[in-house]
């Protein structure tokens, strides 16, 4: 089995502000939640978590250079195991509330030696 | 491990937080308060299912509120939009730790009476009771009562703006003051049951949650010192006895039962029970309001062994001091088809034809059915049919229709 990263995006031009769920719906998201976790249990290594705000550093000190707000690109992580980047893709397609509207899913396989 | 929350957990916290947080820093803040619980609800949905879920939620949540309040409220005070005078400037950073049932459910109660402002109107309080206490969203209350998304808006709007007119802290509302809006608070919780109670089967199952928040409310208000009098009780054992015969009014594939057509072995033993001794409850003392009457016609009802079997001269008597206690029209045609059960058609043709009907009335199917069912059992066809037609062409759905036709046309009892 392989582990692959997936990170949440936003997508361009994306909304991601939308109605605020009621209470009911967040119940309702929270349960889907957890049913996704319990169906991949054996997939799921490292649930990750939401990012913050964070700052690329360079090798050289570059004062003036364009610093990338993290977060403007990636909102969250997480590590999942997998027979190929196919079904790593499955699970992190399943998971609710990474794919809607303005957010989506990049999946990248992490390379062990060998 | 995740936490297996119960049913409504989160409408359920969303009015918890809203009563304790507002009780601290005041109503004018309410809408603030709203979008610190709704903030620490969204943290929770995010964070429980990935890490461990705390082992006191409802006062992770409420510690998360509280932090998300006091920010916003720095922030507000940085762009000078907040008085120093302002009472919410002076609470601490932090929480209180604990709280106990007794406190939140002391705090649920003000709130609640708190939305009982009588310079309120009294749809908008159903509305802001529905969104402050039941977590209720604008669109979900919309669906509920039945009214537009802009109407649920602008009615909560204007609550708010009243509220923060006030600027009461909800503890500065005093016993008696508390106790003068009981009777408001008792006819929004009836109101509440009764829209649920209404509702026809396409909108069923949502709207039946309205009847089990009527119900929940009440329950705590009997719990109360204030709140614990006969006519609380008479109210709920009213909507217990309602709710024994709900399944029963429906056949299976929606359609609305007559009375004489329900299966008495539907209607719920223990809400009966329930009812029936929140009814005895309500005896003590010697107040007797419209609700003991309306919880007396409904147990009259429950208890029957069949239609035919009905106390009706119960129902009569009931129905005589309902309009003795709350004057209407729409109870002299209750009562009227409760005589032409027991006393004849005839007498009960009278009564209805000794009314003035109000306009809404004698614009109403109701009007029209009950002077057709009568006519027809008089023997009188001709008018029977003309009054039939009227109720038909006036059915606010088809459902009401289809047991109108069956009733007024198929008919032969």
């Amino acid at each position: 089995m392989a582990k692959y990263l997936c990170l949440q995006r936003s997508l361009p031009g994306g909304d991601l502000s939308g109605d605020k769920p009621s209470p009911a719906q967040m119940q309702g998201m929270y349960e889907k939640f957890n049913q996704w976790r319990e169906k991949y249990q054996q997939n799921l290594v490292d649930l990750g978590g939401r990012l913050g705000a964070g700052r690329l550093t360079l090798p050289d000190p570059a004062p003036d250079g364009p610093f990338i707000e993290v977060k403007e690109l990636v909102g969250g992580y997480m590590i999942v195991s997998a027979v190929d980047l196919d079904e790593a893709i499955r699970v992190a397609r399943e998971c609710p509330g990474l794919m809607r509207p303005g957010s989506g899913v990049e999946v990248i396989e992490i390379r062990s030696p060998g | 491990m995740s936490l297996a929350l119960s049913e409504h957990f989160f409408r359920r916290e969303f009015g918890r937080l809203v009563a304790l947080l507002s009780r601290r820093v005041g109503l004018q803040h309410l809408e603030l308060v709203e979008d610190a619980v709704q903030a620490s609800l969204l943290a929770a949905v995010e964070s429980w299912g990935t890490v461990e879920v705390p082992g006191n939620p409802s006062a992770w949540l409420f510690r998360v509120a509280y932090n998300h309040f006091v920010g916003e409220l720095r922030r507000r005070a940085r762009h000078a939009e907040l008085t120093p005078d302002d009472h919410a400037m002076h609470i601490g950073d932090d929480p209180p730790a604990v709280f106990f049932t007794g406190d939140v459910q002391d705090s649920l109660l003000r709130m609640l009476f708190a939305c009982c402002d009588e310079a309120i109107p009294i749809e908008s309080q159903v509305v802001i009771a529905l969104r402050t206490l039941c977590g209720f969203s604008v669109s979900e209350i919309a669906q509920r009562l039945l009214m537009t998304e802009a109407n649920v808006y602008k009615r909560l709007a204007r609550a708010r703006s009243r509220l923060r007119e006030r600027r009461p802290l909800v503890d500065e509302i005093t016993l008696p003051q508390l106790a003068a809006r009981l009777p408001a608070v008792q006819a929004v919780l009836y109101t509440l049951f009764t829209e649920g109670y209404l509702s026809s089967h396409a909108e069923q199952a949502i709207r039946r949650e309205l009847c089990d928040e009527a119900q929940r409310l009440t329950r705590i208000l009997t719990e109360h010192a204030i709140g614990s009098t006969p006519e609380t009780f008479a109210l709920l054992a009213l909507m217990h006895l309602h709710t024994a015969r709900m399944a029963a009014r429906q056949d299976g594939s929606g359609g609305l039962l007559l009375l004489e057509e329900q299966d008495r072995s539907l209607f719920d033993q223990q809400e009966i029970a329930l009812g029936l001794s929140w009814l005895a409850r309500s005896a003590e003392g010697n107040v007797f309001s419209r609700y003991h009457a309306e919880a007396g016609i409904a147990a009259e009802h429950c208890l029957a062994p069949s239609f035919s079997q009905t106390r009706w001269e119960r129902i009569v008597e009931c129905y005589e001091l309902l309009n003795r206690l709350a004057p209407s029209a729409i109870h002299t045609l209750n009562r009227a088809i409760a005589v032409a059960e027991c006393r004849g058609p005839e007498q009960g043709l009278a009564l209805v034809q000794g009314l003035e009907p109000p306009a809404w009335l004698s614009g109403s199917y109701l009007w029209f059915a009950v002077l057709a069912d009568l006519h027809r059992r008089c023997g009188h066809a001709e008018l029977a049919k003309r009054h039939c037609d009227a109720a038909v062409d006036l059915a606010p759905s088809p459902v009401v229709r289809v047991a109108l036709e069956r009733r007024l046309r198929g008919g032969s009892s």
